[in-house]
């Protein structure tokens, strides 16, 4: 009779166990799901346009949703801190298509400029564009439309060893060249 | 794709014609670096090169002397260094030197690129030698035309990589685990309590009725002694007055098989077994009783009247 007794207890305290451990894990499973279910809605209302704002600590999906919402209306101010905290999240794939998509919106600002012949603020976010597909690129070497565009901007504006191997410091003769090579600058009088 | 298609690109540096001045003992026996395919690299590509390196065993790599991962130039990243220890076999220090870089170069054409050489330091605490893994040149491949022939803006980008939704199905699965796990905490709960389907199991005073007559007959060949066979017979009885739920006699059968219509199968063996009953208990004439009920068939009626409650045949 004790050795049924033990098992009827045991039994009854395995299922009680198993119970609970389960409800509790309905519980998480189910607000997650909501969470998430709602965390979607805002990401589909922002891909239709809509101006959800996203508290800058939602998961990178949403940041990610905001994001493109900012990108594609040319607000990089706003975007660019959402930029920096979907990279310091653990999403390499998202963060690189993050960064593609920060750079696609400004070459094509850098692209609009430059057919209105307006060099000077085409270049900046030419440079930037470039930065944020090397950085798509370091996160997902694979990603082959990051490879594309990056190719595109490369070709506008070209890295050339001098600029980018000497840094802050100029030598003199390369100093006094840009300066004899400026427009418009006085060479003394006649 | 570096890994895939490593092809053996290897030069056996006879290294030790390139280092500093040492004496001619050969402190480093041999690097050899092996290579993906040399050509057809586009720009953000990653490249792998390995280098084996062997030295004599005093001598230990000095990881200080390793290059740390960084842009190398503008358009070469170092990303990452990774040193094995290969271990000693005879006087020789094996180790593997992974380096990986990624390549950011876009060329108008196929244009040779170069990887500068390496130099390291092997040490024994006191001397220190240096020596080099070679540099290894490869072909970049352009992506796109020099000039654009395609309809259309020459400067079409590739398109936007839409924001993805937060993917949900893993947490359904969870979910709807979690309710299985539920549901089957549930079921062994009720079948062990014996709630709503496992109503019937409560008690099952029929299968506690066999025990007991088992454990009062252990030898049904033998006859069996008189206390015995009427515990045998009072625990089935009391399994009846737990089942009906009152106490039943022979002339209460009748009433008994239509509320339990179960039973009915085993009528002949139940009579037989209250007829014994009366033998014994009015009669006390256990030969009698035990003619009318042998101890190996009350046994057996035990284990089909567990069976009927049960449900079964």
């Amino acid at each position: 009779m004790t050795p049924g007794i033990r098992r009827g207890r045991f039994i009854l305290l395995a299922a009680g166990a198993l119970l609970a451990v389960s409800l509790c894990a309905v519980g998480f499973f189910a607000v997650r799901l909501v969470l998430d279910r709602r965390a979607n809605g805002e990401i589909a209302a922002l891909a239709a346009g809509h101006d959800v704002v996203v508290a800058t600590d939602a998961r990178p999906e949403r940041l990610f949703a905001r994001l493109v919402f900012l990108t594609t209306r040319d607000r990089f101010d706003e975007a660019q801190p959402l930029m920096n905290r979907i990279a310091s999240s653990a999403a390499p794939r998202l963060a690189a298509a993050a960064f593609y998509d920060l750079a696609n919106a400004r070459l094509r600002v850098a692209l609009s400029h430059l057919e209105s012949n307006e060099i000077d603020p085409a270049v900046p976010l030419v440079r930037l564009a470039k930065e944020g597909y090397r950085r798509a690129l370091t996160l997902d070497p694979g990603f082959w439309d990051a490879k594309y565009n990056l190719d595109i901007a490369m070709r506008l504006v070209r890295d050339f060893p001098q600029i980018e191997t000497s840094g802050e410091e100029i030598p003199p003769e390369a100093a006094k060249r840009l300066w004899i090579d400026l427009p418009g600058v006085p060479r003394g009088l006649p | 794709m570096h890994a895939a298609a490593r092809s053996l690109a290897l030069i056996l540096a006879m290294a030790l014609l390139l280092l500093a001045p040492i004496p001619a003992g050969a402190q480093l026996r041999s690097v050899e670096l092996y290579a993906p395919r040399p050509f057809g690299h586009v720009i953000g590509d990653r490249l792998t090169l390995s280098a084996d390196i062997v030295l004599d065993v005093p001598f230990q790599l000095d990881p200080a002397s390793l290059p740390r991962a960084r842009p190398l130039n503008y358009w070469l990243e170092l990303t990452d260094v990774r040193l094995t220890d290969r271990g000693t076999s005879g006087d020789a220090q094996r180790y593997a030197l992974n380096l990986t870089y990624q390549i950011f170069y876009a060329p108008l054409e196929p244009k040779r690129l170069d990887i500068p050489p390496l130099q390291l330091l092997a040490t024994d605490g006191e001397r220190r030698v240096e020596f080099v893994v070679p540099g290894w040149s490869f072909l970049t491949s352009p992506l796109r035309e020099i000039v654009s022939t395609e309809q259309g803006a020459a400067m079409a980008l590739r398109p936007d990589a839409p924001p993805p939704p937060i993917p949900v199905s893993g947490t359904l699965r969870g979910l709807l685990f979690s309710l299985g796990c539920v549901l089957a905490a549930l079921v062994v709960l009720a079948w062990h309590v014996g709630w709503g389907p496992f109503a019937q199991r409560r008690g099952r005073p029929f299968a506690r009725a066999a025990r007991a007559v088992r454990a009062a007959l252990p030898s049904p060949k033998t006859a069996p002694s008189s206390p015995a066979y009427r515990q045998a017979l009072l625990s089935l009885h009391r399994a009846f007055d737990a089942t009906a739920g009152k106490g039943v006699f022979a002339e209460d059968l009748p009433g008994f098989f239509s509320a339990h219509p179960g039973f009915v199968l085993v009528e002949t063996e139940i009579r037989r077994l209250f007829a014994a009953s009366r033998r014994l208990f009015f009669g006390d004439d256990l030969v009698a009783a035990t003619q009318e009920l042998p101890p190996a068939e009350l046994i057996a009626l035990a284990g089909r009247l567990k069976a009927v409650e049960r449900g079964g045949r």
